[in-house]
């Protein structure tokens, strides 16, 4: 046993080290894995009704802030469902409708956790795949251009386009927002 | 600059100064050349005698393999007993010089070629083979041909390096020429690949007439037998082979081929090393813009030197 | 620039920005220190929530804040062993040099090819909206000098192997 190797702070029930995390966040109320499912399919039902705004604001008005993580990857996958299925055109308008409505705020800010939780999500598990750097095969030109192409890069686009939309119309606040709310989606 | 050489710079330098009728000087000089060749020019007895000895790793493989005959044929009245610590020596007296100036200058020319030609004899020898067996093989049609004929004769190893070698083998419709190489380091490695790759690539886009080029890790087909050779698993070690047709052993053609092939290791690392060079010059160049740009944040502290309409400069009281 | 390239370098831009609301702040753990939060990581309620900006799976840009700090992560594109071998060679040749660029790590976060810390003090005495102009700069033109590299290089085993073999013909 190394002594030197031991964190003593840790041992220390005053030291800052342990500070207890969880009580700078709200209590929220635990949400189980068949509730955010059910949500999912109301939400769903809308997004096929047409109503994707309707979807966009059941979804982020919801989050599950008391769910486990498979429960949240669940809600995750349906709010990127429904950004994928609006239309660029259509962004800009729908941001600025929900921002003006009451609560807006609050509910853009959960969009800006979705779309980094998004980025952050879909750019982990894929890099086993990465795994082999081939050379290139023996083709007349070695000549590549670096062009994109990438797995993930079309999902990823989507998620960059509403980024912008979203910054334009609610601000750096809402980014500050999501670093600084300890409730993650 | 692009391509290297054949012949010894320094050897020849120092010949064309001496031949040139300048007074005599005693020289001792140790010249070093690729592949860990090393020559010692000397003038033990008098000035005017000068003795050039010349160290080959592999000398006595290359003995084994007709190097003395080559030798003999190039340098015949010069060569000399090989000075002690050196495998072949010639002397060339500055008062029994050829009268001419072409001769001199052949003279000075083959001299300065003494790696060369002491690496030359596998090759001509397997030229050589190839001929003979390009005849025999004619008799026959390509099926009927005996076992003898279309297999091709030994393979020639020349262990020109501590760790690379050279292998050539001659069979009745060409030569293969087989150079082992070792890249220490990643990134000489992938920079061998892509040069590689082109050189295979070079003779499909370009020029088709030149000799085949085969990359690969694992020891080429040819060389099932030889002892002694890495298997490649670690990937430094790469064989490249080149197949020489006929066309490039035609007998007026094959010192040309037996000088250029020769320098083919040394051209494709120099240039390796030539390429990373230049990626560094770049990078330090592409740091410097970087560097600009980060200063760039730094608010200028220095007020700007303000001036009155007649160009006086005035400062502010503080 | 392509299509995709500008939403992903705004995004980063907007985020750095957010980001980098820094102040002053002594460390809780030990008296008279002063240390960037994120690395001395001593704290949990000083740090904030990391986002990550991606724009495929092989680029990417990690941000770390904390009340005091942030440390940037970026992972630059690589496509094959060459641009691997190339970008390995300039991010150390870059971090070699760590002294006279303030704000490189010495040392990139693991999974990524480059990291910078920001602290506070880096943001007094700097203009904040230069230094992200800093950063987005730069990976811009870390890609293009990746790229730029590997075409010489190729251009240049291409000259190269032709002329040797042009003397056989």
């Amino acid at each position: 046993m190394n002594w030197r190797t031991i964190n003593v702070d840790l041992l220390d029930p005053e030291s800052p080290a342990n500070f207890a995390i969880s009580s700078l966040s709200p209590a929220a109320p635990p949400v189980s894995a068949s509730e955010v499912q059910s949500l999912s399919s109301q939400i769903k039902q809308l997004l096929r009704g047409g109503d994707s705004e309707g979807a966009l604001r059941g979804a982020l008005e919801n989050p599950p802030y008391g769910g486990d993580a498979a429960a949240k990857e669940v809600h995750l996958a349906t709010v990127v469902e429904i950004l994928q299925s609006i239309k660029q055109s259509e962004m800009s308008p729908m941001l600025s409708r929900i921002y003006d409505s009451e609560g807006g705020v609050e509910v853009l800010d959960v969009l800006m956790k979705y779309l980094y939780k998004g980025m952050a999500h879909s750019s982990k598990p894929s890099s086993a795949s990465t795994g082999s750097m081939s050379p290139q095969p023996t083709g007349f030109s070695q000549i590549h251009s670096r062009g994109g192409g990438e797995g993930g890069g079309q999902a990823m686009s989507v998620l960059l386009s509403w980024h912008e939309k979203l910054v334009e119309i609610a601000g750096l606040g809402s980014i500050v927002r999501v670093m600084s709310d300890r409730r993650t989606v | 600059m692009l391509l290297l050489d054949y012949q010894n710079v320094l050897i020849q330098s120092l010949l064309t100064e001496r031949f040139s009728g300048a007074s005599p000087v005693s020289i001792d000089q140790v010249v070093s050349d690729f592949d860990g060749v090393t020559y010692h020019l000397s003038t033990p007895e008098s000035k005017t005698k000068i003795l050039i000895s010349i160290n080959v790793r592999c000398f006595k493989e290359l003995v084994q393999y007709g190097a003395q005959d080559v030798l003999e044929r190039e340098y015949g009245p010069y060569i000399v007993a090989p000075e002690s610590g050196y495998d072949f020596s010639i002397q060339i007296d500055l008062e029994s010089l050829p009268a001419d100036q072409d001769a001199k200058d052949d003279l000075i020319r083959r001299t300065s070629l003494l790696k060369r030609n002491s690496m030359a004899a596998p090759f001509e020898r397997a030229f050589d083979d190839f001929m003979q067996r390009q005849e025999e093989a004619s008799k026959f049609t390509r099926e009927s041909a005996p076992e003898g004929v279309r297999e091709g004769g030994e393979v020639m190893a020349i262990h020109y390096r501590d760790e690379e070698a050279i292998y050539i083998k001659s069979s009745h419709d060409r030569v293969t020429v087989i150079f082992s190489t070792i890249f220490r380091e990643e990134t000489d490695r992938i920079f061998g690949k892509v040069f590689l790759q082109e050189f295979v690539d070079a003779r499909r886009r370009a020029i088709q007439n030149a000799p085949q080029v085969l990359y690969r890790n694992e020891p080429p087909l040819e060389l099932q037998g030889v002892r002694g050779l890495s298997d490649g698993s670690n990937g430094e070690v790469g064989y490249v082979t080149f197949v020489l047709f006929p066309r490039h052993l035609t007998p007026q053609r094959r010192q040309e081929t037996i000088s250029h092939i020769q320098t083919f290791r040394d051209y494709f690392h120099y240039h390796i090393k030539a390429s990373k060079a230049y990626i560094h010059s770049r990078m330090r160049r592409r740091t410097a813009d970087f560097l600009q740009v980060l200063n760039r944040a730094r608010p200028e502290n220095e007020e700007k030197e303000r001036k009155t309409a007649s160009g006086r400069t005035f400062r502010v009281q503080g | 620039m392509s299509q995709s390239l500008r939403p992903y370098l705004q995004c980063v831009r907007s985020s750095l920005t957010a980001a980098l609301s820094l102040s002053d702040f002594a460390s809780q753990a030990s008296e008279r220190h002063n240390v960037p939060e994120i690395e001395a990581a001593s704290c949990p309620e000083v740090l904030l929530n990391p986002l990550i900006v991606s724009r495929n799976e092989n680029e990417k840009v990690l941000i770390e804040p904390s009340v005091n700090s942030v440390r940037i992560s970026i992972k630059i594109k690589q496509a094959d062993e060459i641009e691997n071998i190339l970008v390995h060679k300039f991010t150390r040749f870059l971090t070699q040099r760590a002294e006279a660029f303030f704000i490189l790590r010495r040392k990139a976060i693991k999974g990524y090819d480059i990291s910078f810390l920001i602290t506070n003090f880096h943001t007094e005495d700097m203009l904040k909206h230069k230094l992200v102009d800093f950063i987005i700069q730069f990976m811009e033109e870390v890609d293009k000098e990746i790229s730029e590299m590997k075409l010489f290089l190729n251009a240049r085993a291409r000259f190269v192997a032709e002329s040797f073999l042009t003397p056989f013909d």
